[in-house]
Parts: C-alpha cells; structure tokens; sequence
C-alpha cells in the first residue's frame, strides 16, 4: 500500500514537470513583451531592461525553463543571498559552497499585470472555486445517486425512461448555455420572486470596503455546474444497480430472508458505488480545476474566472501557475481514489 | 410413516422472451419427506433450477412467472401454507429460516464487499432473536460444523481470501445457520474440483444425518446423485420424465432419456470405441403445443461386444504408436507469473504455474494432461503454443525449437498446431457469421487460393463436424453450446493441422453432448490420424479418449503413463487421491442401498 503510494507520487511528479515543461514552453514562445506588460507604456529602457534580466527574458529558452523549475521546485539548490530568502522564504538544508540546498514552497513568480504574487492570488481564488466545485458535486451526487438507484429498481417504467431522457439532455446540455438560462430566468425574469442576482461572487466587497459573503450567489452557478455531473452519475448508478442486482450474491441475500431495502441499500448499492466513484472524482477535479465559462458568465471570482483573465491579458506568471495547480489537484484526487478503491472493493489489492 | 414436509402440485413456471414465452418448469409434481433427500437431475435447459428457484419464490420477475400450481410447506405444529398464495413480506420470513439454499458458483455468491463471517451472522440476526455476540459465536459454532480450518480466520476473511471449497462451507453454514426444514442445493459441487467435491458431498450426508431436515441435491452428475439422493426426479425440458429411487433409476431405468444419460458418461471400467449418446436412445420433436414428443429408439450397438475395446486392440495400438519417433519434445519447460512487486515495479515473487515439465508426444497418440484447478495444465498447453511465455525450457516440435523460432516462423508453424478452447460461447465472435469464423484463419494463412475454393473447404469441414452447409452465414447465437464447440473444433481443422491442443474442450457441456463432441474427436482421430493433447480436469473423460496421461500438480509432473495403468495402480499419493474422489454411483451411497 505504503509502496504503491509512493509510486503514484513519483509518477505525479514526472507528470507535473511534463506538464510545466509542456505549457511554459508554449507561453515562453507567444510573441509578447512581459516586460512591456509589468510596465506598460510609461517605463523608460533601462528599467525595461532591469526588468527582462530580472525575470530571465535575456536567456534562451532552456534556461528560462530551467529557472521556471527550480522556482516551483519545493527542493532547490539557490544562492543563500538575503534577496533569494526575501524571494522564496526557504529552509536551508545542507549548505554547498556559495550555494545552499533549500526546502521551500514553490515559488510562483509576481503576477505582470499587478505586480502581486501568483500564490497570493490563487490563494485568494482557490477557496470560493473549493466552495462551489464541493456544493455542486454534493448536490450531483445526492441527485444523481438517488435517481440512478430508482430507475434500475423501476426498469423500463415511466420513471426509468423519463430520467433517462432527461439525463440524456442534461448531458448535452454545454454548462455555459445553462448558466446563461439560469441567469436569465432567476436572476432577471424571475428575480422578483427569488431575489437571485443575475452576478456575483460569493465574497463581495460592500459599501465600506469589508469583506461579505453573499451565499444566495453560490446557488446558480452550483445549479449550472452540477447539471451534467447529475446526469452521468444517474446513468453510471442506474447501469452499475442494474448489473449489481443480477448478480450471484444478490440472490444469495435473497435467499437469506432479507427485505427488499436491506437487499438493496446494503448489499447492492456498496458495490454499484465503483464506477460511480471514478465519475465523481473526475468531475470534482474537473472542477476544482476551475469551472471557466460558468464562472464567467456569473463573474464568480475563482480560479477559472482568474485563469481566463490571465489569458486574456498574458499574464504568464498567474497561467502558468493555475495549470501547474489544476495538474497537482488531478494528480492528487487520482491517487486519493486509488486508495478510496481498496476501501470500497477489499477486492482491489493496491500493491499490484 | 414418515412426515410430509413440501408437496409441489403442478407447477408451471414461464419465462419471456423475445421469441416468445418460454415454458421452463411445465406441470409437474412432487413431493418431499422429512429426513429425506430427494435428487433432481437434467440437463442444461431441463428446469431443474428454476424448479428450485419457484419453491423458493426467487424467479427474476419479470421475465419469469410462477404462472400456476401449489407449493404446499407443512411446518411443525402449525397448518400448512401454500408458499404462492401469500405475501412476499411473509415469504422473507420462510427464506433462510425454513427453507435455505446452496447456490451452484461459490465464486460469486458472496458479497465481496463484506466479510464472510458478517454475511452469515447477519442470517441468524434476522430471524432469531439473538444480539450481535451470540450470533458471531453461533457463526464461529456453524463453522466448526461445516469443518472450516480455522473459523476465527474465515469469520473476518472476506470472500476473496478464501478458496472456492471453502466459500461453498460458508455458503452451507449459511443454509445452515437457522435450522432449516428444507435445504435446497442447486448444483453445489458442479464449479469445485474433484477432491474438494468429495468432501463437500460427505459434510452434506453428515449433516443430513444429524439434522431432521430434507434435501433437494439439482445436479447434472448422475454419478454424485446415485451417491447422494434416496429418490431422484428425472427432468427433461421442463418435465419429470421418471421418478424412482435412487435404486430403481440406477438399476432399472425405463424411460429412454434416463437410460441414454445413464449410458453417455464414459465409463471408468471399460473402453468403448463409440460413445453412446442421448440421441441413440431417443428422438424428440417439438409439437405445436411447445411441448416435446418423445419416441424411443432401439439401440443395438451398446451391448454389441464390437463396441469395446478389447486388449489385443489396445496393445496393438500402443506398440505401433511408440515405436515411432515423438513428434513434440517438452524438456524442463518452466513458465512463471510475477505475484508480488517492489517499489520499481519489479518482479520479486513468482508463481510457478509450469514447474520443470518435461514429456514427449508420439504421432497420432492422444495424451491427457490431467489434475485439479491452478495446477498448471492450461498454462502448460499455453506455453507449448507461445500463448504463454515461458522463462526456461524447450518445446521442440519436429526438431525445431518453437522458443526460439522468430515471431514470423512460428507464425507459420501455427497452422500445424491448433487448440480448441473450453467455452464455446465466447470463443465466437458473435458478430461474425460461422462460416466466415470458419474461413478467416485460412485467409490468415492464405491457404487456397480463391474464396470459392475457401467456401468449399469450410463447408466440407462443416459436413466433417456432423453440420450442414445452410449453417454457413448464420451468427453463433443460433447454435447450442455443443454446436458450437464442433464450429470451434472446425475452424481449428480449416489450417489442416496435424496436432491439436483440446483445453477442457468437453468441460462446459452438457454429458449427452459431450459424448456426441468426444466421439467426433475420436472419429477424426482415426480419419486424419491428428496428435491430440487433451487437458481435462475430468479423469474418466481423459480416460475414454487418451492413450497416455500425465497427472500433474501445483506445476509439477506427478506421474505419466497408460491411462489404463495409472488408473488401476497409480502410484502417487496424489494421483490416488484424485481416483478416489470420483462419485462411486450406488456403491458410494451409505443410505440407502
């Protein structure tokens, strides 16, 4: 167990430095001054220049890339200089000449746009991406576990074909069009009866600059995220209840006098639950990970809206860093489910 | 006179189809007495389980239906209650309680989730009012009974971590948990080895002893039911052709489908040349009510003294069979399976599934490859073939090295060496019509040259496996499980081989279509003079078809010799181990005869 974790962190890694190396490299080619963009159009040459060989634009691309790991690397070997603490606030280890060998967390470099840290900024966005990626994949899972269980049980009936019609066109349904739909019908045409906004974001700030939580914004964008999870997670439930309840063992409950519910609640949903497991984790990551257009079209201030906004205005620094963070978290729930398999399934032997 | 504990009057149980509904269980009527054990034997399609599954009101609904008849269970002190009439909620209370039942596939019929020990107690929890304590205890008692090792262990083991005979005691202890009236054992030994099916018949007959209870035993081998059963209930599709008992189906059969079941299993003591088959007793017809015409043929051959073979025959066999050069040389081939792995992923514990095996193949000889589960045999004729890699060893086949031939070169070997599988139903492409099945190895190989002449060969090798030319562009699905494994057989005969590996080709089959299968295999034998290495795990079947066997186990060879010889004075433990643990017929049944 202890081995075969281990194993999938090494594999993480070599995964996450593929992806930095992947990602930054086609950021580091786009044809943009960065230096330009710290400063805009005020800055004289010499401190343009400063700046450039601050940030390593002088070097070639290979040096850049390096310098790019060593600064997300947790372990690094840096020049022990009261600038590098300033910059990474590190833990010296074993000191090597000029040179110290550090622990430290990664360095995410300054935003260009405002010059703030790229984990400043995440910080900030991370948590209201965490609240909205949890309360809509709790909802698709109630949701959708509830209706999936029901329509094996009723097999071909009305209700069995409408959910799954239904779930059909959830799942075609493109989670943007349904933000706006929503926006429209409850935050605008609606709005006298439900007093939704059409915007906003979870932590708005008022009239005197303090920080509020306005959790009646969080409801919308749940609604439009968690359609299609709702609808995949029925019909995964629906196929794996319906395979389970045909099953040997099943009968054998039977067999045993056991009612109706306990046959199904204890015997047959445990082991439908596999399948649906991996849905939900890879929904949850797909979240976490940022929920673009949804986040857009509610103005909700989480990492997807921020990640679009970096695009939109090169801020390198903040995209680079909101990748490498979606990458860690997909890597992360990934082995987290692993080992949730081996306390589902006492089957699944996790040191194969 | 003994008590009356279930009468079932006329019962008719029908499933739905796609092509209509199907009647499976169709009229019949019986009855069952306390301390009595009554055997129910057929074929697949008879209705023997489905009978056993209406008792017990367990008929997936839809597609099937109890759709008339009585099931009348007379418990102690208290009237008698139809088991149809009333309420599923009430039925819950008579299920594990007063009638209990043992399932065919042990594999699958516990709960992988939970732990055996749970699984058993949670019986006893619901139907007796006992706290979660005294039923773990109960459990750990009914464990002890049923001879499980160890019945700490088992209790907190999950299904899994424990091996098929001994997840089938689980399943027992759990029949037996509530001190049922009625146990009901749907095949219960069918999917265990030979060895442990012994030991599982004798703990049921000891527990028949010790309980006041009765027995329905539903098997397909009328050697374990001649064992087991005081009365036996003959079952052809859906319904009961003959009843007696046990002595009187055993000694004096009348109805020819019992006779021709009776016949068709080969035999331990003597060796015929022609297998009878069901179809040499009878013929049946469907009439336009669905149900099924029976006429009784005569059947001269069986007693005809020709049909056996006789010692001379035998010997006259062997000593031109071994005076040949072997066409197939085994030396200290050896193939293993990683088990466990260390941090980089390698290997650092292995399974030794083919352990040093080493053995020649004589042209034209059949040689059996006998032993129980995980011995290794299928591996072993996997290995022969490259389908497994072994590590250490040489297979020489007419004096080259099949190890060491190029991917290409053993390619080209392939043709001469065929192997038919165990399971028809999957070893068909479904969506692929029989005939083109049939003709795609020869494209492979680009044997003839046209797809006329190809057409033309697939369907004389259809006419060589006893099927017609109209079956060419039907879809597996419209064949029976024997019809399939002769489509098998053809298409392994399409390159023209000159060995074949049989890997439990027979196994799945019902017996009469076995000896149909088993016959054809012997008729090609002597047509095309094929080499044959024929893997079973069932001794008598190896014995009828093989010149020699070898008996392996966990890898390793445990003996090798005439089949006749081994059987009459094996010399291993092991192997007389194995013997033994053949059902005896009526000499082994201590209760009645």
């Amino acid at each position: 167990m202890i081995s075969f974790i281990i194993r999938r962190i090494g594999y993480g890694i070599v995964v996450l430095v593929l992806v930095v190396l992947i990602i930054s490299s086609i950021i580091f080619l786009a044809p943009v001054d960065p230096a330009q963009l710290t400063f805009g159009q005020r800055a004289d040459i010499e401190t343009m220049e400063a700046k450039k060989a601050d940030l390593g634009l002088d070097q070639p691309l290979y040096v850049q890339l390096g310098m790019y790991l060593r600064d997300v690397s947790p372990i690094a070997v840096l020049k022990d200089t009261p600038e590098n603490l300033a910059k990474y606030s590190y833990l010296k280890l074993i000191p090597l000449g000029q040179k110290v060998l550090v622990v430290k967390w990664p360095y995410l470099r300054e935003s260009f746009q405002t010059g703030r840290r790229v984990s400043d900024v995440l910080r900030e966005a991370i948590p209201l991406t965490l609240i909205l990626a949890l309360s809509s994949i709790l909802l698709a899972t109630l949701i959708g576990i509830t209706l999936g269980v029901i329509a094996a049980l009723k097999q071909h009936s009305i209700f069995d074909n409408i959910a799954m019609v239904v779930s059909v066109m959830g799942f075609s349904l493109p989670s943007y069009v349904a933000a706006m739909i929503l926006a429209l019908v409850f935050g605008f045409f609606l709005y006298n009866y439900t007093g939704l906004n059409v915007q906003g974001s979870l932590i708005v700030l008022d009239d005197f600059g303090d920080k509020k939580y306005v959790w009646k914004n969080l409801l919308l964008p749940t609604i439009a995220l968690g359609i299609r999870p709702v609808a995949i997670i029925t019909q995964l439930t629906r196929s794996a209840m319906l395979d389970v309840l045909s099953s040997d063992y099943i009968r054998t409950a039977k067999a045993k006098g056991l009612s109706e519910k306990k046959v199904i609640f204890k015997h047959a949903l445990r082991n439908a639950m596999n399948p649906v497991a991996t849905a939900i984790s890879g929904w949850f990551a797909a979240l976490l990970a940022g929920a673009f257009f949804v986040e857009n079209v509610f103005n909700y201030q989480g990492l997807g809206l921020v990640t679009v906004n970096a695009l939109l205005t090169f801020d390198i620094p903040l995209v680079l860093g909101a990748v490498l963070f979606t990458a860690a978290i997909f890597v992360l729930i990934n082995i987290l489910v692993d080992v949730l398999y081996a306390f589902l399934d006492p089957r699944v032997s996790v040191g194969a | 006179m003994s008590e009356k504990l279930l009468e079932v009057k006329n019962l008719k149980t029908v499933f739905a189809t796609e092509d209509g509904t199907v009647v499976a269980v169709n009229d019949i009527s019986f009855s069952l007495n306390r301390g009595e054990t009554l055997g129910i034997v057929g074929e697949s399609g008879s209705g023997k389980s489905v009978t056993s599954l209406s008792i017990i009101r367990l008929i997936a609904n839809p597609p099937g239906k109890i759709v008339s008849g009585e099931i009348i269970y007379y418990p102690k002190d208290k009237p008698p209650v139809d088991l149809l009439k009333i309420p599923e909620k009430d039925m819950q209370k008579y299920r594990g309680n007063d009638i209990a039942m043992i399932f065919q596939e042990p594999m699958t019929s516990l709960n992988p989730v939970f732990k055996c020990g749970d699984q058993v107690a949670e019986a006893i929890l619901l139907h007796q009012h006992k706290n979660k304590k005294q039923a773990k205890e109960q459990t750990i008692a009914l464990f002890e009974k049923v001879k499980l090792a160890n019945p700490g262990r088992v209790f907190d083991s999950y299904p899994h971590q424990i091996s098929g005979g001994q997840k089938q005691r689980v399943m027992i202890a759990m029949a037996l948990s509530c001190n049922p009236d009625i146990l009901i054992a749907d095949e219960p030994t069918t999917a265990l080895d030979v060895t442990v099916q012994k030991t599982i018949l004798d703990l049921l007959n000891e527990l028949q002893e010790e309980m006041d209870a009765a027995q329905i035993f539903i098997t397909h081998d009328l050697g374990v039911v001649a064992e087991i059963a005081d009365h036996v209930i003959v079952m052809f599709k859906g319904k009961i052709v003959e009843s007696g008992t046990v002595h009187e189906i055993f000694t004096k059969p009348k109805h020819p489908y019992t006779k021709g079941l009776l016949a068709c299993r080969p035999n331990l003591e003597r060796k015929v040349k022609h297998l009878p088959t069901v179809s040499d007793f009878m013929d049946f017809t469907q009439n336009k009510n669905g149900e099924f015409d029976i006429t009784a043929k005569s059947t001269p051959f069986i007693e005809n003294a020709g049909n056996e073979f006789t010692k001379e025959e035998i010997k006259a066999r062997y000593d031109f069979l071994y005076q040949q050069t072997p066409m197939l040389k085994v030396e200290n081939l050896s193939t293993r399976f990683p088990m466990k792995k260390n941090l980089f992923g390698k290997p650092t514990q292995y399974l030794h599934a083919v352990d040093d095996v080493s053995f020649v193949v004589f042209p034209g000889e059949t040689l059996g490859l006998v032993g129980e589960s995980g011995c290794g045999k299928t591996t072993l004729g996997r290995s022969i073939l490259r389908l497994a890699t072994p590590f250490k060893g040489k297979v020489i086949f007419e004096g080259k090295d099949l190890l060491q031939l190029s991917n290409q070169e053993m390619r080209a070997l392939r043709k001469d060496i065929q192997i038919i599988f165990q399971d028809p139903y999957s070893s068909l492409n479904p969506r692929m019509t029989i005939g083109n099945a049939i003709m795609e190895p020869m494209e492979v190989h680009k044997i003839h040259s046209s797809t006329k002449e190809r057409k033309e060969k697939v369907i004389e090798l259809l006419e060589t496996v006893n099927l017609s030319a109209d079956h060419f562009g039907r879809y597996p699905h419209e064949f029976s499980g024997g019809q399939r494994q002769r489509i098998c057989i053809a298409r392994a005969l399409s390159l023209n081989p000159r060995f074949l590996i049989c890997d439990e080709s027979v196994s799945a089959l019902d017996v009469s279509v076995q000896a149909q299968v088993l016959n054809l295999l012997t008729e090609l034998r002597a047509k095309f003079n094929f080499t044959y290495i024929f893997i079973s795990h069932d001794l008598s079947v190896v014995k009828h078809i093989c010149d020699r066997m070898i008996v392996m186990n966990k890898g390793k060879v445990e003996e090798i010799g005439y089949a006749e010889e081994i059987y009459q004075h094996p010399q291993k433990e092991y192997t007389k181990r194995l013997i033994a643990s053949i059902p005896k017929g009526l000499k082994g049944n201590k209760r009645n005869v």
